[in-house]
């Protein structure tokens, strides 16, 4: 029933007939050395690899001023930051959407609803969830009749605030769920 | 296992911080847990059970709390926003990207739970068509906006979209917005006389805060003898509805619940004092039940002293509140 318990088998002869460690973790003496090696070798290197950063980055503000010279006025923009926005969206906008993409992500992978609904919470998610609905029929209205920036930005914000809020709401409602 | 994940994600962990900071202002109308003791570290379960069950509650109760009022301070916005662009309709829950794409009105957002992301659309999808009308025409958004001005809440609403190039059709049932005005309780009644009681706002703090449901599955529902339906697993408190722990709620008011969200939404379209017809399975009998919408609880106010201690007040009497939602 049993397997034999061979007292001498042949894998435990094979790890007592191995040498013993070669060499012993170095102590803390022996990495101050090492770590004062390194630091005097990367100030010998520091010098030669500023001076070619530099160069670097000389070259590309002399690229970006030449190919920028004919855009208008203003900061130059990340080109990334302008292609990633989706067309219509300001950029106080842009940075409110991302915040929430998260967010939404998060609450995508929650299960619709907890294994046993309280009344109390899922009214509150409910109501959060049907909030949020109209701000986003409002919003899509608000883009098509051109409303002005303002009232878009207002309305943008208050989605992310009750995003965030829904968050909340399900983040509770999942760990009262999880804590039964 | 699943807590873990929750934790590991940012998200959660700035919306336990959140609620951890509100838990401690939450209105603790439940009995505060007691001060660890030796007997509790000995082993008394019962303890430690009365202990969780009572920090649940808080939790529970700081939610309900940080949801009534983000709803609030959402409704002075969408009051002032929304005559601006109409009065209020039945909505899909999508953003739609006003460039549209040419070959029909692109979804840029999915409403969170909305009746969009129930039926599974997701964003980038492009509505086609909407009940069967094209809507690819120059100004496909627009025309997308037009059509769902004359879609009732509560009624189906067929969407064709394409993803990925494909076609794919959707039947997404309509919600109607929820109803607006807050309670405010620094203004004078002479401002509160002509508005409507809003909707839902009891079951926030009302007796049916605490009543428990579940979906019934095959399986699930096979025991109690029906396929569809919401188990009640805790009635409400104080014999509000009439319902007994056991019941299956097969409709109300005629309108089936699908599902322990849906049941929530339809008892959220009542008002406090209004009467409705339960259809239930108590014992494997079907009988139907008279019952009065409760009239909801106030939520209570923690109230400061100077010497630090806090003691509970009632709030003034609630003269409009938010959440008002007519039943998906």
């Amino acid at each position: 029933m049993y397997p034999d318990l061979d007292p001498h088998p042949p894998h435990a002869r094979l790890l007592r007939e191995l040498p013993d460690e070669a060499a012993q973790p170095y102590g803390f003496a022996e990495f101050e050395r090492r770590s004062r090696e390194r630091a005097r070798a990367a100030r010998r290197t520091m010098p030669a690899g500023a001076s070619f950063a530099v160069v670097i980055a000389a070259g590309v503000l002399a690229l970006a001023l030449r190919f920028a010279a004919p855009a208008p006025q203003g900061p130059a923009r990340p080109v990334g930051v302008e292609a990633a926005r989706p067309a219509g969206l300001g950029a106080g906008e842009a940075g409110t959407a991302a915040g929430t993409e998260v967010m939404e992500q998060w609450l995508a992978t929650l299960p619709r609803e907890p294994a046993v609904v309280r009344v109390g919470t899922r009214a509150a998610v409910t109501g959060l969830e049907d909030r949020i609905a109209q701000v986003d029929d409002l919003l899509s209205v608000a883009r098509v009749e051109q409303a002005r920036p303002a009232r878009l930005a207002a309305l943008q914000q208050e989605r992310t605030r009750l995003v965030g809020t829904l968050l909340q709401v399900r983040y509770a409602e999942t760990l009262v769920d999880e804590s039964r | 296992m699943y807590c873990n994940r929750l934790i590991r994600s940012w998200p959660a962990v700035l919306a336990y911080a959140t609620l951890a900071a509100t838990v401690t202002a939450a209105p603790a109308t439940a009995a505060a847990p007691p001060a660890a003791s030796g007997t509790a570290h000995e082993g008394n379960n019962a303890d430690l059970d009365a202990q969780l069950e009572a920090a649940r509650k808080k939790l529970e109760q700081a939610a309900n709390e940080v949801a009534r009022l983000s709803a609030q301070l959402s409704t002075a916005t969408l009051d002032q926003l929304m005559p601006l662009f109409g009065p209020p309709r039945a909505v899909i829950g999508v953003e739609l990207d006003p460039a549209g794409t040419g070959a029909g009105a692109r979804v840029r957002e999915v409403s969170p739970g909305g009746p969009a992301a129930e039926a599974g659309i997701v964003p980038g999808d492009v509505i086609v068509a909407i009940n069967g009308t094209a809507v690819t025409g120059a100004d496909p958004t627009r025309q997308v906006v037009t059509l769902m001005r004359d879609v009732k809440p509560d009624t189906h609403v067929s969407v064709r979209v394409l993803r990925d190039g494909k076609p794919r059709e959707y039947v997404i049932t309509a919600r109607p917005g929820p109803t607006l005005f807050a309670a405010t309780d620094d203004l004078p009644d002479i401002f509160y006389g002509a508005l409507p009681k809003v909707r839902g706002a009891f079951m926030l703090h009302g007796p049916l805060t605490d009543m428990e449901l579940v979906t019934l599955t095959p399986r699930l529902g096979s025991y109690f003898g029906s396929d569809k339906g919401v188990l009640v697993v805790r009635a409400p408190a104080d014999g509000a509805l009439k319902l007994e722990d056991g019941d299956v709620i097969l409709a109300i008011d005629g309108r089936q619940p699908s599902s322990g969200s849906h049941a929530t939404r339809i008892l959220g379209s009542y008002q406090p004092g209004e009467k409705l017809t339960l259809r239930i399975l108590r014992q494997h009998k079907t009988l139907e039940i008279e019952a009065t919408l409760p009239e909801g609880a106030r939520p209570a106010h923690r109230e400061l002293h100077e010497d630090g201690s806090a003691a509970e007040r009632r709030a003034p009497p609630a003269r409009t509140v938010i959440f008002g939602s007519g039943a998906a």
